[in-house]
């Protein structure tokens, strides 16, 4: 244990009372990085050795010299009695889906490979301003597409800081695995289907993805603009819950970015539980998938050590004064895939139009004077498998002939999966609830390499994520236990819109009524 | 042999006069700025920007649905047009589709009779089917072998509006255009000027048998850049279907481009192959609500409207449909000529003259706007009272149009200071003609040897001796007398 394991909070805290300066939490965090992180990703990875098969990966740029500019401004501020901002000091990671001016801002592709933004996201300039130390720019699948980080073009790619065989989870891998290996305190990741809460899942930390348009999108490198979330990465709630303080709320950059009201989340974590109406769904017990030979769906509940923390979980809560109501139906929970295909592929075709070799990025080489030609190889030399895939059946889905049965039959899907969250969420319902408690993911981190390839299959593992997505409601997953095999399991709440208070304080009772359980101490193994 | 009709239906870009692009804070007008000097990460598409809706182009494609008397929508949607050209950086524009900010409108033109006089022969009512706003895209240059990009236009705020098949000639064409320009202008959402582009049209023809209710297959012309050309390509094209069909061919869904240089039309694609744009909701922008309170604070400040003005003109004022019609083609103008003749007691078509035989000349020599005048209405108005009380002569009031102008004093300072009081005493006039004849012995001696001509040389003396305050009528007459 080092100062690299301790809270945001109180890395934060020490700094402002001037215990420990930005620059030494810095200097720790480099060496935590050097210790466990191993090479970054590059394009060019040459073979993956033994030695790179035991670290973890998660970057793709170290931006040390910005971070020591930004540590040494804290600390000098700190020295001139000025505000230095919640955030003081405190190590975080941003994945490389977000625009950092001077910085490489890659969307882990080779098309951007050498795209240095002119411009910050406005998240990460809330970080900054809040006295954040930005580490650098850690890995994820190529444009966030995909579940296993396997995909990003930058290798070799993150791997579980608690078990280096098995995939850290995505897409925000690489946000999840430097705050579980303690490279960093927080990270900035983005949740699609489930990409922030299915990686914080797998690797045993907190990920809150907020209601839609709670936190701006300006400067996110957009995979589905009506899907798409920023959010907090963490190792605790109360971390979670102060870094949802500072990047939530309005922005002139993004006109989907909500004016509602932001709570003072730390204030609402404290808040009692007593009364507060937690479900559990079948519907979340069972997963759905197709059939890899006949394509039928099949129906298969999730395992007991996937169920067993949800279990607990309700036990924990039901002891804090919760009134757990079980039974609640969420009949469209196994559409939620299937619509998520047609609809994030149509508006990822659209937003990988502008990569087209004009601008910016990558240029095919070779000399052409057919414009046509150019965009081909452009795009068929820089895009990686996903975003190809991605394209094929985007353009496929919305194309004029198609349309109605694909595109515009997903929107109304959508809006039934919001139906049977506005049913169990109605104040004035019949189940009247302020969450829904569920797991995160239908099993633990998979290994690498096991998934990956079965795009469909892959898809799968968000199942029971992305109708948070689709509703455009807050969902948090924590860590709920163990499984046999050494991993971490994932529960996960999810809320009405703008219900992050209720749901911080559900999680941080959860937290504290559960800190001296026994497996709460494993520790990720590339600390051990 | 059979009589044809055609069909002719308008599709137009209007590109607005705000500040701003229409989704960032860029300069809108770059003329004459160097290329790529307007520009930033949203409007050329950098990966993570997010566009922001300019509120200004609403309330101007607003005011222009309410001089159409169309009706704005309370709700519309922006939609993704995908396409891949280097000039649209993100490659889809946004446009709106099919949740247009306003539906159906009309205006109704008059179409001269071909007397040149601009008195109306008929009236056409023409039906607008939809208009909406939309993003405009770079322009693209190719320059020796390479293809160059100017970004500078990239989200200048556009919008498109679209005519029912309702022209039924090019002439009618060009008057459709001709009298939106003039809206645009007035109502102040667009320079209107096609030259540089910020009047765009596409022309959509086809023709008929004369008595039949069916539409046949119709082409689209394309880069069209002046009313006289809209008016060149429709005549070609409807030429052209005729000969065709009468020569037994079909007429095929081409779109056509209009080449301005060679004056012909030539073809660019035919309809079949033409792009799928997978239209989709813009997720990045909210969907456009206008409640009653926002659409009455825009609508509210709308002026009367040109056509109107003119109809009301010719009513108010009894001024011939020529005069309202001139008077009224710009409303500064109008607004010019109806403050003078409410301040003027007399005869509207009194100011209606001045200004048009002679406002308006001064206007194009020294070209100017009427609104750069020193001449006020005031001055016009008190400049032909002077006339009509006899103080100053015609020819004197018309110069002192031009001498307020150069020297921006009012023009009874002017009279005052310059003594150009017309010299009406008359035993005035008769002693300068009699100093005239007594310094000019040789001509008063030829005039009575028989040169009648001479008379003009002598009031011409007078008229320098009295400065041209003299009535020369007057002068003509005492020296008639004198030389006897």
């Amino acid at each position: 244990m080092g100062i690299c394991d301790l809270p945001a909070h109180q890395i934060a805290k020490m700094v402002r009372l001037r215990e420990i300066s930005a620059v030494e939490v810095l200097d720790a965090s480099l060496d935590r990085i050097q210790q466990v992180d191993g090479r970054s990703g590059t394009l060019n990875p040459g073979e993956i050795t033994n030695d790179d098969k035991q670290k973890v990966h998660a970057f793709i740029s170290i931006t040390t010299d910005l971070a020591r500019a930004q540590a040494k401004a804290v600390d000098q501020k700190l020295a001139a009695g000025e505000d230095v901002g919640e955030l003081a000091g405190v190590p975080v990671s941003i994945k490389d889906i977000f625009c950092v001016q001077g910085t490489h801002s890659t969307a882990a592709s080779r098309i951007l490979a050498d795209f240095i933004s002119p411009y910050t996201a406005s998240p990460v300039n809330r970080l900054e301003a809040a006295g954040a130390v930005i580490m650098g720019k850690v890995n994820l699948d190529e444009f966030t597409y995909g579940s296993s980080n396997e995909s990003s073009a930058f290798q070799p790619a993150p791997r579980n800081p608690w078990n280096t065989n098995h995939v850290p989870g995505g897409s925000s891998g690489g946000s999840a695995a430097s705050v579980a290996s303690g490279e960093v305190a927080l990270s900035l990741g983005t949740d699609t289907a489930g990409s922030i809460r299915q990686p914080a899942s797998f690797c045993g930390v907190v990920g809150l993805k907020p209601t839609y348009g709670r936190v701006s999108r300006y400067g996110l490198i957009a995979f589905a603009s009506s899907l798409d979330c920023p959010g907090p990465i963490a190792r605790n709630v109360r971390d979670a819950a102060m870094m949802l303080k500072i990047i939530a709320g309005a922005d002139p950059h993004d006109s989907t970015a909500a004016t509602h009201p932001i709570d003072d989340y730390l204030v609402s974590i404290e808040k009692n539980i007593k009364g507060k109406r937690i479900g559990l769904s079948p519907d979340y017990f069972r997963i759905t998938y197709p059939d890899p030979v006949s394509g039928s769906f099949q129906q298969q509940a999730v395992t007991h050590e996937i169920e067993q923390p949800v279990r607990h979980a309700a036990e924990v809560l039901s002891d804090l004064g919760a009134e757990i109501i079980e039974d609640i139906p969420m009949p469209n929970t196994r559409h939620g895939i299937p619509a998520f295909f047609v609809i994030s592929r149509v508006e990822a075709a659209s937003n990988l139009h502008r990569y087209d070799g004009v601008k910016y990025g990558y240029r095919t080489p070779i000399q052409t004077d057919d414009l046509r030609l150019m965009y081909r190889r452009t795009r068929g030399e820089a895009f990686g498998l996903q975003p190809k895939l991605r394209i094929l059946m985007g353009m496929y889905v919305s194309a004029a002939q198609y349309s109605e049965q694909y595109y515009m039959r997903a929107l109304k899907v959508r809006s039934l999966i919001r139906q049977d969250f506005h049913e169990a969420f109605n104040p004035t319902g019949k189940y009247r609830l302020d969450a829904l408690l569920t797991p995160t993911t239908p099993t633990p981190a998979f290994e690498m390499g096991a998934v990956y390839g079965d795009s469909v299959m892959m898809q799968y593992a968000d199942q029971l994520t992305v109708p948070a997505n689709h509703a455009g409601i807050p969902a948090i997953s924590l860590p709920g236990g163990i499984s046999s095999t050494g991993l971490p399991l994932g529960i996960q709440l999810l809320g009405p819109d703008f219900s992050e208070s209720t749901l911080l304080s559900i999680a941080y009772a959860y937290e504290s009524a559960t800190s001296g359980e026994s497996w709460r101490s494993s520790r990720p193994k590339v600390l051990s | 042999m059979t009589q044809y009709e055609s069909i002719i239906g308008l599709e137009t870009h209007i590109q607005l006069n705000t500040q701003s692009k229409i989704f960032c804070s860029c300069k809108a007008d770059s003329w004459l700025d160097a290329p790529n000097s307007n520009i930033c990460p949203v409007c050329t598409g950098l990966p993570g920007v997010l566009p922001v809706l300019n509120r200004k182009a609403v309330e101007k494609a607003m005011l222009l649905a309410s001089a159409m008397q169309a009706e704005i929508q309370p709700v519309s949607f922006f939609d993704r047009k995908n396409y891949f050209y280097p000039d649209l950086p993100k490659g889809y524009q946004i446009s709106q589709y099919d949740m247009p900010l306003a539906r159906g409108g009309f205006i109704d033109l008059p179409i001269p009779d071909s007397t040149g006089q601009n008195t109306t022969s008929y009236t056409r009512r023409i039906g607008i089917t939809k208009l909406h706003l939309e993003e405009d895209a770079g322009k693209t240059k190719n320059i020796g072998g390479e293809r160059q990009i100017d970004f500078n236009r990239c989200g200048v705020p556009l919008v498109e509006m679209v005519t029912g098949p309702d022209l039924r000639t090019a002439e009618e064409a060009a008057h459709y255009l001709f009298r939106l320009r003039q809206l645009l202008r007035w109502i102040d959402i667009s320079e209107g000027d096609m030259e540089k582009g910020h009047l765009r049209c596409d022309a959509n023809v086809s023709i008929r048998p004369v008595g039949v209710d069916y539409l046949n297959p119709k082409t689209e012309i394309k880069n069209v850049n002046s009313i006289d050309a809209v008016r060149d390509a429709i005549s070609k094209e409807i030429e052209r279907q005729i000969r065709e069909t009468e020569a037994g061919q079909k007429i095929e869904a081409w779109t056509l481009e209009w080449d301005e240089d060679r004056g012909i039309l030539k073809k660019m694609r035919s309809k079949e192959t033409e792009a799928d744009y997978r239209y989709f909701r813009e997720p990045d922008l909210l969907a456009l609500r206008i409640d009653d309170a926002w659409q009455n604070e825009v609508v509210s400040i709308q002026p009367e409207l040109p056509l109107q003005r003119r109809q009301r003109f010719m009513n108010a004022y009894q001024l011939p449909e020529y005069d309202a019609d001139i008077l009224t083609s710009e409303k500064k103008l109008s607004d010019f000529f109806e403050t003078a003749t409410k301040a003027y007691p007399g005869d509207s078509k009194k100011i209606s003259n001045w200004i048009m035989n002679d406002l308006l000349r001064i206007l194009k020599d020294r070209n100017m706007q009427i609104d750069q005048m020193q001449l006020q209405p005031a001055d016009l108005v008190e400049i032909i009272t002077m006339v009509e009380n006899g103080l100053i002569n015609t020819s004197t009031g018309k110069s002192l149009i031009e001498k307020v102008e150069d020297s921006h004093q009012r023009p009874s300072e002017i009279v005052r200071s310059e003594n150009l009081t017309r010299v009406s005493d008359e035993s005035a006039i008769i002693s300068a003609c009699k100093e005239v004849l007594a310094e000019n012995p040789t001509e008063v001696a030829s005039y009575k040897a028989g040169k009648p001509t001479l008379m003009g040389w002598f009031v011409g003396q007078v008229m320098r001796k009295t400065k041209g305050k003299t009535d020369p009528e007057k002068a003509k007459e005492i020296f008639e007398t004198l030389l006897h």
